[in-house]
């Protein structure tokens, strides 16, 4: 029979710690999703008459379904897009010789720390006047834009991980630069990829912003800009069982995803960071 | 060589674009155009009204309504966000836009200025007078800019006090009573965050003692007087001497009035919407509401709160806008509305009985909406409101003297107005 | 190649790269045309604004004014209030996350059961949308009925009746907290794949030399991890240097706690002083930069490395 030592109880107490600091806000939005009234903004720890009247009334209309939609099909397209050609920039700027390089991936990289704010409005103008305002596309293309410098660096930190030998190989073997990088880097990169990817799609998925400014309509608005539109039965109230339990169920996919994909996101985050 | 030439060309002509993309439309301020009632006559199509969330579903009852009765007409609402914050954002951004998304324009009493000005709404100035008897005239006052109107009083607001009956047998008549028993008792709350709902608390007592925001033709400022600087001397020793816990500096309607219901203070002040929330509230049979008590031996007032409609100078059907605009000024379609609880601007609705069967604080509503006044109307509204709420937080958080509060409010609305 | 070996002839180079170059321009163009079209164009928009003063009373008209925007932005005390406060937020929250996602990286990287399930668990919070997490840390901190207070009274552990958003000083520690919430598990993650990049021969080799766990820690540990602390310190404070939801939901900028986005949002879309708040999203966007450039210069990023042939 084993003894526990002390420093295994000190381990378990500090995981328990860990996992309630982490989960206590996501416990309390559940914990809010499933009260009404005067209790939703009170301090039980338990909902003290339970109900599924918040999310049976998210579910009313079909604005939250419709933005649950919306918000699947920008953040899965920004994703795929961006991983499409930020793995080819990403590529280009990690392995071939091409004149100022580091002055690319510096504008790259600060284009993204711009205040969004500034140009929320002349996006709009832009938009209004070519007829991208309330489309997917025109929503598309902000999200991509602001997602692919992350997705250019982490790629490129990637790809530059993995021993040139490999693809000289290849290309010894007849493969033109081009198949080296589809058939050898790619997929060597995968964790890269996936860890890129998953963080593009929660980026898009909580992007408000341009959400709001960009839309005007139930059929096209995302996610988050949806929350904003939830009122409670009167005026001034903040409806926050409804907000509650709207996002319980935003994010519960996320999580399932996060978990499917957690290993290759920590293998993900390593290489770029400890080789470089 | 030619391909240089042709290069500078292109940068140039995008210069060219960035510059000039947003000069057009110069000065189109104070000429806008006019409409008459008349114009409505033969009016047809399509109308959009772009309004904040239907919560009580009047809005949706009176479109019905209205294409019933109108069957060359079509309304169709355009809900917006529910703060009105983002209202007016989403409203700002088609307007500079010039988008004919939106025909008619729900708008907080407070942006009807700043939309005047801007050349965004047309000059309704003999539509309004037509229908101005019926009007309670201090909503007609959050119409008038520049000597014209600019839209129609469709909905309106006042403040009201609230108090425990269990506590106070009979609603004090002045706030200094208030004060003082809310010493003895169990408090005041009210809206002290940092935001709009500071600035009408404000004003609510300043107006009550006579002070004045600006001069009359709106080109003074007049707010650093011994009014201004003894209403912001009695609101801070409220907090200081604990007739108003320090709470109320992050309080907004729904936490003071959570306050409230949970018997945390006797008296509150807030919008009507409360009323009936606390009739469902565990304090339900134990709390009612009064108008504004006097301040400074003087009468009670409040601030006009509200809705107005507009029309959009870039909406492609005006007439058909104005249809439908007079249309929800009618007194029978502001009586749907007030039975769903969205208090009406015409008067003779408040004497109806199914209203008052519906609100049965009714007259009080009335009294109060014609006891209150406008905010200042001015194209720099929100500028004029954050310098007054910044500094009387200040002034409630103790961190500036009533005096030095009075004179930063003035010079930097001063500043406000000097804005071309 | 072995030391001291010749370099190609210059001209051989080019011409041996020039297929790499056209391949390399071709697989940069779509990602540069994106950025370009949507990004640059209205970055650039809203330079030329910051150099010109809109009027709010008249749309449209408008008149250059070169650096005045930048001179009135930089003369007020509002701004560098907020910059003060910027910078206070982000060292000690960026600070924090670092000591904090480090110990739960080292926690985490102890062999046991269920590690999977507390990676997933620790990326949580991460997932959540900003915006509801800052209204929900405003609910359990509101005084009196709020969460934190009732939690406090009962216990009888003093600071019941604190107004937490309501004092300053409270009010920005209750901002770091709710940002470290976020975004230190995120860290942890990212050093916790720093940790486990470091060979355990390492440690077993120092184990047999006799040193302590500390020891251990200092001289092994921490070297190798400078590399993954760097990314993580850059990419957290160019956000935290930005953050905007979080202050505006929990106190609308009062107390302490107004950040340089906030002021910036504040004259662009509430007063519509569309020239100064440009000109204050530029100033923003400059000390981030600049910031930047101090972390390359000083702690070495790696992103130099990432693109030297």
């Amino acid at each position: 029979m084993g003894r526990v030592e002390p420093k295994q109880v000190v381990l378990w107490l500090a995981v328990a710690a860990i996992v309630v600091f982490c989960l206590f806000p996501f416990y309390w939005l559940i914990n809010t999703s499933l009260k009404s009234g005067a209790d939703l903004s009170g301090a039980a720890l338990l909902p003290p008459t339970p109900t599924l009247d918040n999310y049976t009334s998210i579910f009313e209309d079909d604005n939250f379904t419709m933005a649950l939609r919306n918000s699947a099909i920008i953040a899965g397209s920004v994703t795929a897009l961006s991983l499409l050609i930020g793995s080819f920039a990403g590529y280009a700027l990690a392995r071939l010789h091409l004149p100022f390089k580091f002055l690319i991936l510096a504008i790259v990289l600060s284009i993204s720390t711009f205040p969004p704010i500034a140009i929320a409005a002349p996006v709009f103008e832009l938009w209004t006047d070519i007829g991208l305002y309330n489309t997917y596309l025109g929503l598309i293309l902000p999200s991509l834009a602001f997602g692919l410098p992350l997705t250019v660096y982490i790629l490129a930190s990637f790809f530059r991980d993995i021993p040139r030998e490999l693809e000289e190989a290849a290309m010894v073997d007849g493969a033109s630069r081009f198949q080296a990088f589809r058939k050898i880097v790619v997929p060597l990169g995968a964790p890269g990829v996936v860890t890129a990817g998953l963080l593009v799609f929660i980026f898009v998925w909580n992007e408000f912003l341009f959400a709001i400014t960009l839309t005007s309509t139930p059929e096209r608005r995302p996610v988050p800009a949806a929350i904003a539109f939830f009122t409670g039965s009167q005026q001034f109230e903040i409806p926050l069982g409804t907000i509650s339990a709207a996002s319980v169920v935003v994010t519960v996919p996320l999580i399932v995803l996060v978990l499917i994909f957690q290993r290759r996101i920590v293998a993900g985050l390593t290489a770029g960071a400890v080789k470089g | 060589m030619v391909r240089y030439l042709i290069a500078l060309v292109a940068c140039l002509a995008t210069l060219g674009l960035v510059a000039c993309g947003d000069d057009d439309g110069d000065g189109g301020g104070t000429e806008a155009n006019v409409l008459e009632p008349g114009q409505a006559k033969n009016a047809s199509g399509d109308v959009t009204w772009c309004i904040g969330k239907d919560t009580s579903g009047a809005f949706t009852a009176s479109i019905e309504k209205f294409n019933q009765e109108n069957p060359k007409l079509q309304a169709k609402l355009l809900e917006l966000p529910e703060s009105a914050d983002l209202q007016r954002e989403q409203q700002v951004q088609r307007l500079r836009a010039e988008s004919s998304e939106c025909d008619v324009l729900g708008m907080d009493v407070i942006w009807t200025a700043e939309y005047a000005a801007a050349g965004w709404i047309y000059d309704l100035t003999p539509v309004v007078e037509k229908y101005e008897d019926t009007f309670i005239p201090s909503t007609v006052e959050t119409v008038e800019y520049e000597g014209k109107k600019w839209a129609l009083p469709y909905n309106t607001n006042a403040g009201f006090l609230y108090y425990r009956t269990n506590e106070v047998p009979q609603p004090p008549t002045t706030w200094e009573q208030v004060y003082k028993e809310a010493r003895e008792k169990n408090g005041l709350v009210y809206q002290g965050e940092r935001y709009e709902g500071l600035t009408v608390d404000f004003l609510e007592l300043l107006y009550s003692s006579g002070g004045k925001v600006l001069s009359e033709d709106g080109e003074t400022v007049e707010i650093d007087s011994p009014e201004t600087r003894e209403a912001l001397e009695f609101l801070a020793n409220g907090v200081k001497e604990g007739a108003v816990p320090k709470a109320v500096t992050t309080y907004e309607e729904e936490s003071s009035r959570r306050a409230f219901e949970a018997g945390k203070a006797t008296f509150m002040r807030n919008w009507p919407y409360a009323y009936a929330l606390g009739k469902e509230s565990d304090i339900a049979d134990e709390f009612d509401i009064a108008t504004f008590p006097g301040f400074a031996g003087n009468e009670g007032a409040g601030v006009v709160g509200g809705y107005n409609l507009g029309i959009s100078a870039f909406s492609q059907n005006p007439e058909a806008a104005l249809a439908f605009s007079e249309f929800l000024v009618t007194p029978e379609v502001q009586k749907l509305a007030m039975e769903a609880t969205l208090p009406a601007t015409v008067t003779e609705v408040y004497k109806d009985p199914k209203v008052r069967e519906a609100l049965p604080f009714a007259p009080e509503l009335l009294k109060a909406v014609e006891q209150a006044e406008a905010r200042p109307v001015s194209p720099v509204y929100t500028e004029i409101s954050q310098a007054i709420y910044d500094n009387v937080f200040a002034v409630l958080n103790g961190r500036t003297s009533p005096d030095e509060a009075a004179s930063a409010m003035n010079s930097e609305i001063e500043e406000a107005l000097q804005r071309f | 190649m072995e030391a001291g070996a010749a370099r190609l002839p210059r001209r051989r180079r080019r011409s041996v790269f020039r297929g790499e170059h056209r391949l390399g321009a071709a697989m940069l163009a779509p990602s540069l045309a994106v950025i370009g079209l949507v990004a640059a164009y209205p970055i650039f928009y809203a330079i030329w604004l910051s150099l010109n003063e809109y009027s709010v009373i008249t749309p449209g008209l408008s008149r250059f004014v070169g650096f005045d925007n930048y001179s009135e932005a930089l003369g007020s005390s509002q701004f560098w209030d907020a910059m003060k406060t910027t910078v206070l937020f982000t060292v000690i929250s960026v600070g924090l996350e670092l000591v904090i996602g480090l110990a739960m990286a080292l926690v985490m990287h102890r062999a046991f059961r269920g590690r999977a399930l507390l990676r997933a668990v620790v990326l949580v919070p991460w997932a959540i949308l900003t915006v509801v997490t800052a209204i929900t840390w405003r609910t359990i901190f509101e005084p009196e009925l709020g969460f934190v207070n009732t939690m406090l009274n009962t216990l009888g552990l003093p600071g019941g009746d604190i107004v937490w958003l309501g004092e300053e000083g409270y009010a920005l520690a209750v901002m770091i907290f709710a940002d470290v919430w976020k975004t230190a598990p995120f860290m942890a993650l990212l050093l916790l794949a720093g940790l486990q990049g470091i060979p355990d021969e390492l440690h077993d080799a120092a184990k047999v030399d006799g040193a302590s766990g500390w020891q251990r820690f200092r001289r092994i540990t921490l070297p190798l991890l400078v590399p993954a602390i760097t990314v993580a310190l850059i990419f957290r404070t160019l956000d935290a240097m930005r953050i905007f939801d979080l202050p505006y939901i929990l106190t609308k900028g009062a107390n302490g706690t107004e950040t340089l986005s906030l002021i910036a949002q504040e004259e662009l879309v509430t007063n519509r002083n569309t020239g100064l708040g440009s000109a204050l999203s530029v100033l923003t966007f400059l000390t981030v930069m600049g910031v930047s450039f101090l972390y390359i210069r000083f702690i070495g990023g790696n992103i130099r490395a990432l693109t030297e042939d």
